[in-house]
């Protein structure tokens, strides 16, 4: 009976399919602990008037005070309207760099690869201490520098209502492209020589061939980026708390500031993960339409 | 795949989860539980010397002064040559991260034994019933080493938090050549104080403008971007009739119109042009680098030890040494008070921080509760407060860091010496009796309306008045019609 017991196992790990589950075991060992677990203990948590020391349940009071706070609903609009403000035009940027760069020969797109992806790499501190620098108030900075050139007054850049925000989606716009840029310049290599030469032999002017050719093939591309991009836009939280704080007046609080200020400053643990439930549905729901009415027509 | 391969990928694998649950685990001798563990151990051994059973107390500490940490190591070797069953382990943290770090270890139920933390942090940890009463292990002769009026500050209703290790004032500072040319006669505002309306002349008188009509020094400039943008508000309100969120009744005390005339003050300063436009974008960095490059009469807020940083700028001026702050010119540091507001006496802003005991969410044995005692008593008096205080140009507040020697003796004036004294001697102590609930109210309604508000009203978007009913508007909804004050 025993030997047959341990045949049996003998063979089960022998296999292919065995030794498949045994890899597998990693990965889902690790997403239980690092991504099950969390969402699971958050969705406790928001249900609980979250003590150190002994937390009491509350029911979906933390929800029921998220959704009549009006900050809440504030930091959503900014969430929203950063988004709406960056995804696109960041797509476009990357998009645009890419057809720039795909001409060059392997070793100058490699040279170019590392430039832009060069802002990934360092630390978004440092980074946010540069911006700050460019936006200094005073006349001597170098934002101010510039539209001074152009006969404006020297402006408040962050600490304003009315440019606060602009800084911000600013900054956007010239930094952080090169994870974009990259895939970009896979999908545009992998698009076959034949399909160009044929439009060349019809006649086709350049933007002929971007309409016709690059802009279809690098739709499955574009909907990843967007996808991935205003998810990404949606958990901002970096930029609007090193550079203005969220302020002035709330004019850059974004939903991820105002739930680490909800967690980190008045230990309201179960509001934030009330609040952050709460922003994983609108992310997925965004999502949801997304791949509903974008990507009908892709086929992966 | 081969036999061989196959097991080499499995003990890849097998290790790769190992480091991850490791990762995950980390129960060491550093974690308070082991500590508090070692406490308990200490009860169950029964043993007649219970306190000289051995034990560990871990303490999370910042850069303080600026070779507080450096000396750790030191620290820790005297604490156990003065305990030799005690070890005492002391975790640095820089000034960015000491927060967070602290609320995260809270947070988890496994803090530190002690922690420093600013006097204003504690009714935030009390909400938590996270601090530790050190009156069962505090003899009255160790209470007594301390001064009244810093150890207030780590007070709540009867229990005692923790204990002091600075007081310091939170004034301004005039750069000493700019003030005599504005006719200021320093040394009387120094020993009288000064109005607001004097004040107010006298940083007009403190601007100068280049041939363009462009402001090129302003008479004051106060940091409020930042860390530091809630100081700039409640350090000036303090001597505005406003010395507490809440009065003798509890009643929220920003309703006022101390306070609404405090606001019209400050928009009035930048609306003279004696303070940049841009005053909700400075930061606390821009500001001194505004000082030490003439490009201020007056900076806020000041600190004692910013004379020395004023006095090591122009010593690297005058040996032209290239690290010399770009574009300085040399200064010296003139310390005042804040001027009064709304008729208001003056009552400066006393910042005292310290040492707390906190717990985890085992209770601490007795044995422990006691080491932790010895511990934060060691860490805040005699010769280690008497160090960092002497570094951070601040007066010792217990009796055994005066009689302590420092190790390095640091010039000062006597101007601002003795500018610091007066100051010091109208610091009044915290108010103990404020229920924790109100005060984290409180403390909502200054993060969530009061900040943003101010930046809103320094960029001039709002008027002070706009302002004033939104932060009443706040109140009322946070403590009712009754709960606020009005006049």
């Amino acid at each position: 009976m025993n030997q047959t017991l341990t045949k049996r196992r003998k063979l089960r790990l022998e296999s292919d399919s065995g030794w498949g589950y045994a890899f597998i075991a990693v990965a889902l060992i690790a997403f239980c602990l690092f991504t099950a677990y969390p969402v699971i203990n958050a969705f406790m948590i928001s249900l609980q008037e979250y003590r150190p020391l002994g937390s009491t349940y509350v029911g979906l009071e933390n929800f029921k005070n998220s959704f009549t706070d009006e900050l809440f609903w504030k930091a959503i609009k900014n969430t929203a309207v950063y988004t709406l403000l960056t995804v696109p035009i960041n797509i476009l940027i990357s998009f645009l760099i890419a057809i720039l760069i795909i001409p060059f020969k392997k070793r100058t797109q490699t040279v170019f690869k590392a430039i832009y992806y060069l802002p990934a790499v360092a630390s978004g501190v440092a980074m946010a201490v540069v911006w700050l620098w460019i936006f200094d108030p005073l006349k001597s900075g170098i934002a101010n520098q510039i539209v001074m050139f152009f006969g404006m007054e020297n402006q408040n850049w962050l600490g304003s209502s009315a440019t606060a925000m602009f800084s911000l989606v600013l900054m956007s716009w010239l930094s952080s492209h090169g994870t974009a840029i990259i895939i970009y310049l896979a999908a545009l290599l992998g698009i076959d020589n034949s399909y160009y030469e044929a439009a060349e032999i019809d006649g086709a002017t350049f933007l002929q061939k971007l309409w016709f050719i690059v802009i279809p093939f690098l739709k499955p591309t574009t909907l990843f980026l967007l996808v991935t991009g205003i998810i990404g836009s949606f958990q901002v939280f970096q930029n609007a708390y090193l550079m203005t704080g969220g302020g002035p007046d709330h004019a850059t609080t974004m939903v991820g500031l105002l739930i680490f200020n909800n967690a980190f400053t008045y230990f309201e643990f179960g509001e934030a993960a009330a609040q952050s439930l709460v922003l994983a549905a609108i992310i997925a729901i965004v999502s949801f339409i997304q791949f509903k009415f974008l990507g009908k027509d892709i086929e992966y | 795949m081969k036999k061989g391969l196959r097991g080499f990928t499995m003990l890849l694998t097998v290790i790769m989860l190992v480091s991850l649950l490791a990762a995950c685990g980390g129960k060491n001798n550093n974690t308070p539980n082991a500590t508090n563990n070692a406490g308990n151990a200490t009860n169950s051994g029964g043993n007649s010397s219970e306190s000289l059973e051995k034990d560990t107390i871990t303490a999370l500490l910042p850069p303080a002064s600026a070779n507080f940490q450096a000396r750790f190591p030191e620290m820790e070797k005297e604490f156990n040559e003065m305990y030799p069953h005690l070890t005492l382990k002391i975790e640095p943290a820089s000034w960015e991260d000491m927060t967070q770090k602290l609320d995260t270890q809270v947070n988890a139920g496994s803090p530190p034994d002690i922690a420093w933390v600013g006097s204003t942090a504690i009714s935030k940890y009390a909400a938590l019933d996270v601090l530790l009463d050190l009156n069962q292990v505090l003899s009255d002769e160790v209470k007594a080493d301390y001064d009244e009026v810093p150890m207030k500050f780590f007070q709540l209703g009867d229990a005692q938090y923790g204990l002091p290790a600075y007081l310091a004032i939170h004034s301004i500072g005039g750069n000493k050549q700019f003030l005599e040319e504005a006719g200021i006669d320093y040394k009387a505002v120094q020993e009288n104080g000064w109005t607001y309306d004097e004040f107010r002349e006298a940083i007009k008188a403190g601007v100068v403008k280049d041939d363009k009509g462009n402001t090129s020094r302003y008479g004051f400039v106060f940091a409020t971007s930042g860390v530091t943008s809630k100081d700039y508000l409640s350090i000036m309100a303090k001597s505005a009739g406003l010395p507490e969120y809440f009065d003798e009744d509890y009643k929220f005390t920003y309703t006022s119109k101390n306070f609404l005339g405090l606001l019209e003050a400050i928009r009035q300063m930048i609306d003279d042009g004696s303070m940049p436009k841009e005053l909700s974008s400075i930061d606390a960095g821009k500001r001194w680098n505004m000082f030490l490059t003439g490009q201020t009469m007056i900076t806020g807020k000041g600190l004692a030890s910013f004379e020395n940083s004023a006095r090591l700028n122009n010593e690297k001026i005058k040996a032209n040494d290239g690290s010399a702050v770009a574009d300085s010119i040399e200064a010296e540091y003139i310390a005042l008070p804040v001027p009064s507001f709304n008729g208001a006496d003056y009552i400066p802003t006393a910042v005292v921080d310290g040492f707390i005991a906190l717990r985890g969410k085992k209770e601490p044995s007795e044995a422990h509760l006691h080491n932790i005692g010895l511990a934060i008593h060691y860490l805040s008096s005699g010769s280690v407060a008497a160090n960092f205080t002497n570094e951070l140009f601040l007066s010792p507040v217990s009796e055994s860091a005066r009689n302590a020697e420092v190790l390095e003796v640091y010039p000062r004036s006597e101007e601002n010496l003795k500018a610091d004294e007066i100051m010091m001697s109208k610091a009044v102590a915290a108010r103990t009796d404020i229920p924790t609930e109100l005060a984290a109210e409180a403390i909502k309604i200054e993060t969530e309306v009061i900040v943003p508000k101010l930046q809103a009203l320094l960029a001039d978007e709002i008027s002070p008045q706009e302002m004033y009913d939104a932060v009443k508007a706040a109140a009322i909804k946070s403590f009712g019609e009754d709960g606020v004050v009005v006049d």
